[in-house]
């Protein structure tokens, strides 16, 4: 084989297993897709019907009496704690990317970047384990009654406080997770920005603020979209640190910020080991199609924000 | 002379790097060997986070006296016991509920071994009221978990508590997420007492729990136990071996209404009374459910706390460490020894049981 065939091999490895990861998805949920129909994402029951109950066959599928399944109440606490999560991180992404590329001297800049960068190095599991023991008691006992009290006019602000696990603990969690993947991206486009624009606002007599605000940022926009839909993409997908902070919700929607969600991702690990007592086998095929249903949002949306990101010229963006 | 051959003679840094991160990894394959060392049995039990505590003390206990059996424990929950012990990744799959009908249909060679007796605890955090013996009945526990009660001053809360003054307060029901044997028998109990719940939810190792409002999920016993202590005004159910961290963190426990109607606290001598009153019917195969026994001074919720067993092991050796562990574990000279039992609060299989055990055992091969 050539050397230029070899690579081709290599290099066509890639884009084919991503379609083999989804074709695999689809095939082997087949059987729950034909089962659940489109309720599927409409409904909010995930029941695997009775696991000591004998096995029926109905429409060709083998199924447990009983079972159900729907995961609206999934898609919604994926979507809610993903938009928590940029609503918050957005704002201090940009906040921070600024400060980095103008407010800071060289090389005390180049120590506060590597920290930013550093912690978008740090796993998942690690900023879960600290919000279940830090920041879920701090939320749930201290901080949720007193942001109650000032917002709790707003329907969605007002009380049960719940426990602390929830959906804008989840939330917060997701923002920090995302930040430094904001901060730092947008930091190097700022840096980027050429500076006969920043000296021609100067001497038109614009203050140092109104420079980054009106002529910086305006041409930073578009790779500030795409990397905030990056940003969506991880959020969307990040399971472990959701898991240990989401309260693990069954079955029923957010009635506020407070209450407990569950996540797609997070829902396919904490549920597996039970789907496996489901000797029918449809409880695995119906997380199957839950991960189908993820994988789709996911590569939609990272495509979406690679279309962005390349229209802006920002070909090598870090991810 | 080509720069290739240069670098070949004189290894550069990347290389000296690389063989020190092979010479890295060398060491820990190193370290990992000597388990594999001649005559060593390595067993894997996992599973059931209210038998972990037992094991933890069994395998001490046993393998002091035999050295070349290794058992690594793991407190994972019942349903990854089950389908870990079916698909042979774990030796021994801990769980507090056997092998539903079907399941056992697709893997007949499973062998489903009390090894001891438990019991389950409704515990509670209820603000001024810990230090006091709530009653609750199936009925009554069955509207808290199906969302139907969401008060702790409900009506039908205090009819069972005369001269209680509960709060008025949401209820905050705290279930099991993983698969679960304690939600199996909790499940069974709320099944076996109330008609509604046996009709819309029944029972299994995981159960599509009703929209009760902020009802939240935890992982493993210690994971509810952690869950009542964090939040005022919950309600959970968790394993009696867990009975230690609920003295220790001053929270409530619950007496139970039983078949006969009457309130009984979780004793020994309740949950021997509960044993005795079902066990004579334990089938060869032993799985039965051993909840809400008849008898006045019965506690409702007990269980045979199973070792899930593939019946063919890879090899003879394996098989026979595993029938020596098991024959210790329940006689009552060895692992069903009081002061193991009392360690965790559990109780000793009845006689006749252990005799339907030792023949299960005696089907490993």
């Amino acid at each position: 084989m050539s050397f230029r065939r070899l690579l081709a091999l290599f290099a066509g490895v890639l884009p084919a297993s991503l379609v083999a990861v989804i074709l695999f998805l689809a095939i082997y949920s087949w059987p729950a897709v034909r089962f659940n129909g489109l309720g599927f994402v409409a409904r909010t029951t995930w029941n695997l019907g009775n696991t000591y109950g004998d096995p029926i066959v109905r429409n060709g599928v083998a199924q447990l009496p009983g079972a159900q399944y729907g995961i609206l109440f999934l898609i919604v606490g994926t979507l809610l704690s993903t938009l928590i999560a940029l609503l918050l991180a957005v704002p201090t992404g940009v906040g921070a990317a600024i400060f980095l590329a103008e407010a800071v001297p060289g090389r005390l800049r180049l120590w506060l970047s590597f920290l930013v960068e550093l912690l978008a190095a740090v796993p998942s599991v690690v900023f879960g384990l600290w919000g279940y023991a830090v920041l879920i008691p701090l939320l749930g006992q201290h901080v949720f009654p007193v942001l109650g009290r000032l917002l709790g006019w707003i329907p969605i602000f007002a009380p049960p406080y719940g426990s602390g696990y929830g959906l804008l603990t989840a939330g917060i969690v997701l923002s920090l997770m995302i930040v430094p993947l904001i901060a730092a991206t947008l930091r190097d486009a700022i840096l980027a920005e050429p500076m006969v624009v920043r000296e021609a606002a100067a001497a038109l007599g614009a203050t140092r603020f109104e420079t980054v605000w009106k002529v910086v940022l305006p041409g930073v926009r578009k790779i500030l979209i795409g990397v905030t839909i990056l940003a969506m993409g991880r959020a969307l997908g990040e399971t472990m640190a959701v898991l240990m902070v989401s309260g693990n919700a069954l079955n029923y929607l957010p009635g506020n910020i407070y209450s407990p969600i569950s996540t797609m991702a997070a829902f396919i690990v904490s549920q597996l080991d039970s789907a496996l007592q489901d000797p029918t086998g449809l409880a695995v095929r119906s997380l199957a199609e839950v991960a189908l249903v993820l994988s789709v949002i996911s590569v939609g949306v990272n495509a979406m924000a690679r279309l962005v990101l390349y229209r802006a010229g920002l070909r090598g963006a870090r991810v | 002379m080509s720069r290739r051959n240069d670098t070949g003679r004189q290894p550069g840094r990347r290389q000296v790097i690389a063989l020190a991160a092979m010479a890295g990894l060398g060491l820990s394959v190193a370290a990992v060997a000597p388990a594999r060392a001649a005559g060593t049995v390595n067993l894997l039990e996992t599973g059931s986070s209210l038998l972990y505590p037992l094991f933890n003390l069994w395998v001490p206990g046993y393998t002091k006296a035999n050295p070349h059996v290794r058992i690594t424990t793991q407190s994972t929950g019942s349903g990854t016991g089950i389908s870990e012990a079916i698909s042979g990744v774990a030796q021994i799959g801990a769980s507090d509920a056997y092998l539903s009908d079907a399941l056992m249909k697709m893997h007949p060679g499973m062998l489903n071994i009390p090894l001891a007796i438990s019991s389950q605890m409704i515990n509670y955090n209820l603000p001024g009221l810990n230090g006091k013996h709530l009653k609750f009945s199936g009925p009554v526990l069955a509207g808290i978990y199906s969302g139907k009660i969401t008060k702790w001053n409900d009506p039908a809360i205090a009819k069972l508590n005369p001269g209680v003054k509960l709060p008025d307060h949401d209820i905050i029901t705290v279930h099991r997420t993983d698969g679960s044997g304690d939600t199996f028998i909790f499940s069974q109990y709320l099944s076996f007492s109330t008609p509604a719940w046996q009709n819309s939810t029944g029972y299994g190792t995981t159960v599509s729990w009703p929209a009760a409002p902020g009802a939240i999920g935890a992982e493993g016993n210690p994971g509810m136990v952690n869950a009542i202590k964090t939040n005022p005004y919950s309600i959970a159910y968790i394993g009696v071996s867990f009975k230690q961290a609920i003295v220790e963190n001053k929270l409530g426990e619950a007496l139970l209404e039983n078949k006969a109607g009457k309130f009984v606290p979780l004793t020994v001598a309740n949950v021997q009374a509960a044993a005795n009153a079902k066990s004579a019917a334990t089938p060869k195969d032993e799985r039965i459910s051993l909840v809400f026994a008849p008898g006045a001074d019965s506690y409702p919720i007990i269980n045979y706390e199973y070792a899930i067993v593939k019946n063919k092991q890879p090899n003879a050796t394996t098989a026979a460490e595993m029938r020596k562990f098991f024959t210790w574990a329940i006689s009552p000279k060895g692992g069903n020894a009081p002061h193991f039992m009392a360690a965790v609060s559990f109780v000793p299989l009845p006689a006749s049981v252990v005799k339907l055990s030792a023949a299960q055992i005696a089907e490993i091969k």
